[in-house]
């Protein structure tokens, strides 16, 4: 396979404006061999005919080819243009009969032969869109109707006029009816043939190319599409057709629609070439905007004279367009911008061939025009530089795509490690607190009481009180437990962390000859209660029913739980001797007492409250149900 | 930790106790050995300092009250409920714990415990908590049945939508048991939830007993399930 790989490898890389180069000269080449002047055996052209004109006086001797408006300078009436057949072909009588091959005879015609009509095209059709000049006509002689003595045998050819439109007669060919059939189905092909396929061809890249500028609104696929699908009606209308309705309407579309195809491949190369700006381009706009109005101003006063005024415009934007061209590429071109040049000055070429062939008489076939292959060609040019951007757009979206990609991986990953950072400093931040906390828990509860066993201890001398050992060294165990209590998963529920506490201090109330009534009723979690928070509660109320016990002289002490707007309460109220009567140490915010209460119950968003119980004293605490942020709280140590 | 009153026996007089502790300190050991002093009829049977050698004597001795560290010296406590669930049903096995943290009480409490008692008590609390248990009661705590009911929470959303109605039984809670639940975890002690529910307080016990034998069951079918899963069973 390798070798055979690498030479086409090779070619691949040759660049396209090369491939179309070569393969529009081998388009050319060809062209030039297919319409040669061909030789018809036994065939006569017919140069010379008598014309005459309805409604005037004398029958007059004509060239073809010849247009019999040129002498009326109106598109009304009809003439005859009679042909005798040429003496050389009586002299041979042919076996398989007469024909003749009328290459242009337009707009309408019929034709005659010795007074019997054999042949007609658009003639009596009725009010429509019908042109049989656009394409050439065979007409047999029938044997029968041959007039006995041959110079008598003429061939009359009417035509009818028809607004704006050329009418005349172009060489007539006469001759076997098989070899004038043979070129007319030869002729056929290239004008008839080959233009359906031009138009099929025209509509359905101008459906793909409107298609695709409606999905990605990239203008220059607009330009083409647009440019093609006037094309197409431009086309449609040129082949043999009979359209119902009124001819000017018709007639109009077609002329506009020439107009906007030139508008159109001008815009769309303007736009291939990135001079968007520009009086050229300011003209060609100019040019589209006015056509309609120009050409319904022809149609109105069927003033053939504005038309080629308005061809004359058209020539000279599409010049000025070239030259625009050609200025352009002064600051060179990239591969798609050279790929059209090629193929525009090919098609430039077959012009060329068509205006010397037809109108300067140079050697070559002049019923075959080359711009209709032409014409294809430059399509199909436009059509692979669209879907060349297009797979170069494709390619740019996949990289732009796989950059991104790589760059949303750099930047999620980024995202990850600083990420991962703040966790670890969260952590860190969360750790600290937890080991401060902590330590200002045992010293201040588990140290200090052991703190307090071991003084007793040293005092007591040889005589231990194991009693009182026992007793503190089990109130500091109580101490530890209730710090390994609060951190235990509670999620806020203050029921629960009060039943906890409970645990804690009920048997001492109880050895106080305290009664504890437990009124606590289920209410919604408490957003600041996590460990800590449930570590300051709990001193605080520590600190209350210490005080009770110490100072209130009570019997009864109640721990109630409500909610109230939103917010919950909590009270701790004894049935003592009330603040009053209480030692200012308690109360005055001093060491231990209420001040300590205070700074902790704000430290878990709450407010607290002393009152008179009457009698006894009644603390209460409010819970916020918002939550509390670390912002807000106090650095409490 | 709150004491049960009495209820109803669960496996022979009370006068009948033989005791089995596993715990690998002397101490200990001294404490309950003073602590039975005060109860001349029971009887400590024998003690294990080691898992393994719980694993070759405990399970075979007569003992009707198991006494299990959780923190043995060549491994978990746990295992040795799970081991003594199995083999000896009828028996109590209360748990040894220095600080009664709930987390690792219901540990104990899935793998059988039936109960636990506080490292630190007293001779009488000791023997408060071995009657209340013998009697068909059983210790809590608000924070414990809190854990419970989330636990309880956690199997009824993880049975499918009709189980088998004797699973129903076995290992949901019922509408009195969470009554009673909930009133703990309010921190409402047995006599004040007996009041409230109009019951006695040793029904309130045989609840919360009833409770950690569904726990323990609950923690069985979540094994059998695993097991079906893997399609080991």
């Amino acid at each position: 396979m390798r070798p055979v790989l690498r030479p086409l490898q090779a070619l691949a890389r040759v660049p396209a404006y090369l491939w179309a180069a070569v393969l529009v000269v081998g388009m050319l080449v060809l062209l030039a061999l297919v319409t040669r002047v061909g030789q018809m055996p036994g065939a006569h052209v017919i140069n010379r005919a008598e014309l005459l004109v309805i409604n005037t006086t004398a029958a007059q001797a004509v060239a073809l080819p010849y247009v019999w408006h040129n002498e009326r300078r109106d598109w009304s009436g009809q003439a005859t243009y009679r042909l005798r057949l040429p003496a050389a072909l009586g002299d041979a009588p042919l076996d398989d009969g007469l024909g003749v091959l009328l290459p242009r005879a337009g707009v309408h015609y019929r034709v005659q032969f010795n007074g019997h009509e054999v042949a007609a095209e658009c003639w009596r059709r009725g009010p429509g869109y019908c042109d049989a000049g656009t394409h050439a006509h065979f007409v047999a002689l029938p044997q029968a109707l041959m007039a006995p003595v041959w110079a008598d045998n003429r061939i009359d050819i009417q035509l009818q006029g028809q607004s704006l439109r050329i009418s005349g007669l172009s060489p007539v060919w006469v001759g076997p009816r098989d070899t004038l059939n043979a070129r007319y189905r030869w002729l056929r092909w290239w004008q008839v043939d080959l233009t359906w396929m031009v138009t099929a061809s025209a509509f359905m890249m101008g459906l793909l190319s409107l298609l695709i500028w409606v999905r990605t609104t990239e203008r220059l696929f607009g330009l083409l599409g647009g440019g093609l699908l006037v094309l197409t009606v431009r086309l449609w209308l040129s082949t043999p057709i009979f359209v119902p309705g009124p001819f000017p309407l018709w007639d109009y579309v077609h002329k506009l629609s020439f107009t906007w195809y030139c508008g159109f491949v001008y815009l769309f190369m303007s736009e291939l070439f990135d001079f968007r700006q520009g009086i050229v381009r300011r003209l060609v706009v100019a040019m589209m905007a006015l056509g309609p109005f120009w050409l319904a101003m022809l149609e109105w006063t069927a003033n053939y004279q504005l038309y080629r005024l308005w061809t004359g415009v058209i020539v000279l934007v599409c010049v000025a367009a070239l030259l625009a061209v050609i200025h352009r590429a002064r600051w060179g071109m990239n591969v798609n911008q050279r790929m059209m040049v090629v193929v525009g000055l090919a098609v430039m070429v077959t012009g060329l061939r068509d205006f010397l062939v037809v109108q300067m008489g140079l050697r070559g076939d002049v019923d075959i025009r080359w711009m209709t292959p032409g014409s294809l060609v430059l399509m199909f040019a436009m059509g692979w530089v669209l879907v060349r951007r297009t797979a170069v757009a494709m390619e740019q979206v996949a990289r732009h795509n796989t950059e991104l990609a790589r760059k949303v991986r750099e930047r999620e990953q980024e995202l990850h490690a600083v990420f991962e950072r703040l966790q670890s400093v969260e952590s860190q931040r969360v750790l600290e607190a937890e080991r401060r906390r902590l330590t200002r828990d045992m010293h201040d509860g588990l140290g200090s009481q052991l703190v307090q066993t071991l003084n007793m201890v040293r005092s007591s001398g040889q005589r231990i009180e194991s009693e009182a050992v026992a007793s503190m060294l089990h109130h500091a165990l109580d101490e530890l437990r209730l710090t390994l209590d609060s951190l235990e998963p509670m999620d806020g529920d203050l029921p629960t962390i009060l039943g906890t506490l409970r645990q804690r201090v009920g048997p001492a109330l109880q050895a106080a000859g305290i009664e504890l009534v437990w009124q606590v009723e289920e209410v919604p979690a408490v957003p600041g209660l996590e460990a800590r928070g449930v570590m300051h509660l709990f001193r605080c109320l520590q600190e209350v029913f210490a005080n009770v016990v110490k100072h209130a002289h009570a019997t009864r002490v109640t721990v109630r739980t409500w909610e109230e707007g939103g917010r919950i309460g909590l009270s701790v109220a004894d049935n003592g001797v009330g603040l009053g009567s209480m030692p200012d140490a308690v109360f005055q915010g001093g060491g231990r007492g209420i001040g300590n209460i205070r700074l902790r119950a704000a430290e878990i968003g709450a407010t607290v409250r002393f009152s008179s119980a009457q009698p006894g004293t009644c603390v209460s605490f409010m819970f916020d149900t918002r939550a509390v942020s670390d912002a807000q709280r106090p650095d409490f140590v | 930790m709150q004491a049960t009153p009495p209820a109803q026996g669960s496996s022979g007089p009370i006068e009948d106790t033989r005791i089995y502790l596993i715990e690998d300190d002397p101490t200990i050991l001294h404490f309950v050995q003073q602590t039975l002093l005060l109860r001349p009829h029971w009887r400590l049977i024998g003690q294990a300092g080691s898992l393994a050698q719980a694993r070759q004597e405990a399970l075979l001795c007569d003992a009707n009250v198991f006494l299990v560290d959780l923190g043995l010296p060549d491994g978990r406590g746990e295992d040795v409920l799970r081991l003594l669930a199995r083999h000896q049903p009828d028996a109590e096995l209360l748990v040894f714990t220095v600080f009664g943290e709930e987390s690792r009480l219901v540990g104990a409490l899935e793998a059988g415990a039936t109960g636990y008692v506080l490292k630190g008590c007293s001779g009488e609390q000791l023997i408060e908590a071995i009657e209340q248990i013998r009697d068909g009661g059983a210790p809590i705590s608000p924070l414990l049945a809190r854990l419970l009911l989330k636990q309880f929470r956690a199997v009824q959303d993880s049975l499918p939508d009709f189980p088998p109605s004797d699973l129903v039984g076995e290992v949901l809670l019922s509408e009195r048991e969470t009554d009673v639940l909930k009133l703990v975890a309010k921190g409402y002690v047995n006599k004040e939830i007996a009041h409230k529910l109009g019951i006695s307080p040793a029904t309130v016990g045989t609840h919360i007993k009833n409770l950690y034998r569904k726990l323990a069951v609950h923690s069985r079918v979540q094994v059998v399930r695993a097991a079906q899963e893997r399609g080991l069973l």
